[in-house]
């Protein structure tokens, strides 16, 4: 089902938690709403869901208006960060709560009620378990069983608020593969809530970035990280160094290099040519160079943390207040340059400079 | 444990490092204050009743008055616990599901009963309905008699009660929150569906704990039950009021008899609500207030 989305906006209580919201969702799409928290995400997940009424704007499922549908009738799956499953029901309960409800015209037989909650949980593979209640099955068990209690109702749209945000590291990564293979599987139109940057640019075919009730950027995963369209996506995506700069004719100089101010066609007012700018500089976006080469900014290495692939380096550069982070491949770590208190040169290979106004 | 001490450094003293006889002391001390003043009067109270044997007690028992005193008060029970918990029900669900102005008013209007005398939540009631009452004309005209009858009763009593089971609900349905609802709405339930299959059982316990300690309120109530009842014997004395007038024209089998009831059901309660708390105490916001 094709979701769209027509300047919404939400007052609460005098205080905006959306101002002014448009988005087209494609059918069968899954999207990441990625935003810090009051970002107004979950509002607009809430939104759609109408479980939240916006104080303006339209919601359209398939292009019907469904703004002043309740939350049961527009026929939604909705799965709460805190599961919200039934604590005195079973699991086989749980998922047929919503075939239960049923005024009795629609509702399908005792026996066809149990085959379905049943099937939806061999779905997601918590067949066996019908009999146990909530409390008895661990965090990842439960988000299952939410998924599958969801499912039930055969929703158009299934809507899933923080899905991973109470589970440990490895459970997490586990389930979010296993969410996208139902996803691709169902082909049902998906849309979650996650403050975690990496869950949306993994998981997400497209990533709605948003900060204060507004949408900064949306885009497939490679465009919101490769081309991040303002400087808070900038600050927000992958681990960055932030440096105050100025431009000149456009022109600002980070770290040595001389880059070009970023081309962004959002935010008011013409781009400015001239004056303060802030360059945003990922950390694999710096890189060192020993002494020989005598190019780039002297600095010196604080702190060396040698795990993984890609070694993070913090040093402190001539110039520049704060130190900076870098992340060399584990074979320059390796070949001995980088040791604690040792001087090398930094030079940036990329960055997105932003005219700072106010 | 004698042991551990003697080898811990002085730095490094248990918090519990009072002398042996300081401790031995105020141990005696709370535990013949609980005997003195909670477990001898309860025992007076039976051995009182049975002073003259158990057919004597037996007999005060089987007295037409006091029977009709057990009636009534069970008849006032039964009216004004199931009226208190739809209240109580009410009540908080809509404290604790929705937002609206003036709940904290609401909140502390609940809780009034608690802070007023008893005396005065009989008094209200005959000013309210008493002969000199504005409405006294038309309940004569109409042949309906509130004040020293069962429905004076029942209204002193559910007004004293009128909190226990909101106060036991409120704490619990805010900590659980609307999520629960949220999901069941977003699944098709209506509303009436959404209270019955999902907000009642998540509260099941806490009001049955609330309907104990609202039924044990009710048919010990005294003072307020005092004020509207007119002392009728036979007619609207309730067993409080019936231990009373017993003690006072020196009937002391008879009056320990009946009071040997109401301590029976207040150990029951007490039992009941033990059972509850050490069963469901999860379950009970406010398990560990009382």
């Amino acid at each position: 089902m094709r979701i769209s989305i027509k300047n919404v906006t939400k007052q609460f209580d005098r205080f905006p938690a959306l101002g002014g919201v448009s988005l087209e969702i494609g059918s069968g799409e899954l999207v990441a709403l990625l935003g810090p928290s009051g970002s107004g995400k979950t509002t607009l997940l809430r939104s759609i869901a109408g479980l939240e009424h916006p104080s303006s704007g339209q919601i359209l499922f398939d292009g019907e208006d469904v703004s002043n549908l309740s939350v049961g009738q527009r026929r939604i799956g909705f799965a709460f960060q805190s599961y919200a499953l039934f604590r005195h029901m079973t699991v086989l309960n749980n998922v047929a709560f919503g075939l239960k409800v049923r005024p009795r015209k629609n509702r399908p037989s005792r026996a066809e009620i149990r085959k379905r909650a049943t099937e939806l949980l061999d779905l997601v593979q918590l067949g066996g378990l019908e009999e146990r209640f909530p409390s008895q099955l661990s965090g990842g068990q439960r988000q299952r069983v939410a998924l599958a209690r969801a499912l039930a109702i055969e929703p158009r749209v299934l809507l899933l608020d923080e899905p991973f945000g109470a589970l440990d590291a490895k459970v997490r990564k586990e389930l979010r593969r296993w969410l996208r293979q139902l996803h691709d599987r169902l082909g049902l139109t998906t849309i979650f809530v996650t403050h975690d940057q990496e869950e949306a640019l993994e998981l997400a075919d497209r990533v709605v970035v948003m900060n204060k009730g507004e949408i900064e950027q949306a885009g497939t995963p490679v465009e919101v990280y490769d081309d991040p369209a303002t400087a808070f996506v900038s600050e927000f995506l992958g681990t960055v160094n932030t440096f105050q700069t100025t431009l000149n004719d456009g022109i600002a100089e980070v770290l040595g290099t001389e880059f070009p101010v970023a081309d962004a066609d959002v935010g008011e007012g013409p781009q400015r040519r001239h004056g303060p700018a802030i360059a945003y500089v990922r950390t694999h976006e710096i890189e060192l160079l020993s002494r020989e080469h005598a190019v780039g900014i002297p600095a010196i290495v604080r702190a060396v943390f040698p795990f993984g692939g890609a070694i993070r380096v913090e040093l402190a550069v001539e110039g520049y207040d704060m130190p900076i982070q870098v992340e060399v491949p584990r074979a320059f770590f390796e070949a001995g340059e980088v040791r604690v208190n040792s001087g090398l040169f930094v030079r940036a290979t990329n960055a997105r400079v932003f005219p700072q106004y106010n | 444990m004698a042991n551990v001490f003697s080898r811990a450094p002085i730095g490094l003293r248990s918090a519990v490092n009072e002398g042996a006889i300081t401790r031995v002391s105020l141990i005696l001390t709370a535990v013949v204050f609980l005997a003195l003043f909670l477990i001898m009067p309860l025992v007076l109270v039976f051995v009182e009743a049975f002073r003259q044997g158990v057919g004597a007690y037996l007999d005060a028992l089987k007295e037409p008055d006091a029977l009709s005193a057990m009636r009534l008060t069970v008849t006032v029970a039964v009216i004004a616990v199931p009226l208190n918990v739809l209240f109580g029900l009410a009540a908080s669900w809509a404290i604790a599901k929705f937002q609206f102005r003036g709940k904290n008013l609401l909140i502390s209007l609940i809780d009034l009963p608690f802070s007023v005398s008893p005396v005065i939540s009989g008094l209200v009631w005959v000013l309210l309905f008493g002969s000199h009452a504005a409405l006294s004309p038309w309940l004569q005209a109409h042949d309906i008699q509130i004040l020293f009858a069962l429905p004076g009763l029942v209204l002193a009593t559910m007004f004293v009660t009128f909190p226990f089971v909101a106060r036991e609900l409120i704490p619990l349905m805010q900590e659980q929150g609307t999520t629960d609802e949220e999901a069941a709405l977003s699944l098709g339930a209506s509303g009436l569906q959404t209270f019955w299959h999902v907000t009642l059982p998540n509260v099941r316990w806490a009001l049955v704990y609330g309907v104990l300690l609202c039924t044990a309120r009710a048919i010990g109530e005294f003072g307020a039950v005092s004020v509207v009842s007119g002392h009728i014997r036979g007619k609207t004395n309730t067993m409080p009021l019936h231990v009373e007038i017993l003690y006072n024209e020196y009937s002391f089998v008879g009056a320990f008899a009946v009071a040997s009831v109401l301590a029976l059901l207040a150990l029951v309660t007490l039992g009941i609500k033990s059972i509850l708390e050490w069963r469901y105490g999860n379950q009970l916001a406010s398990g560990h207030r009382h």
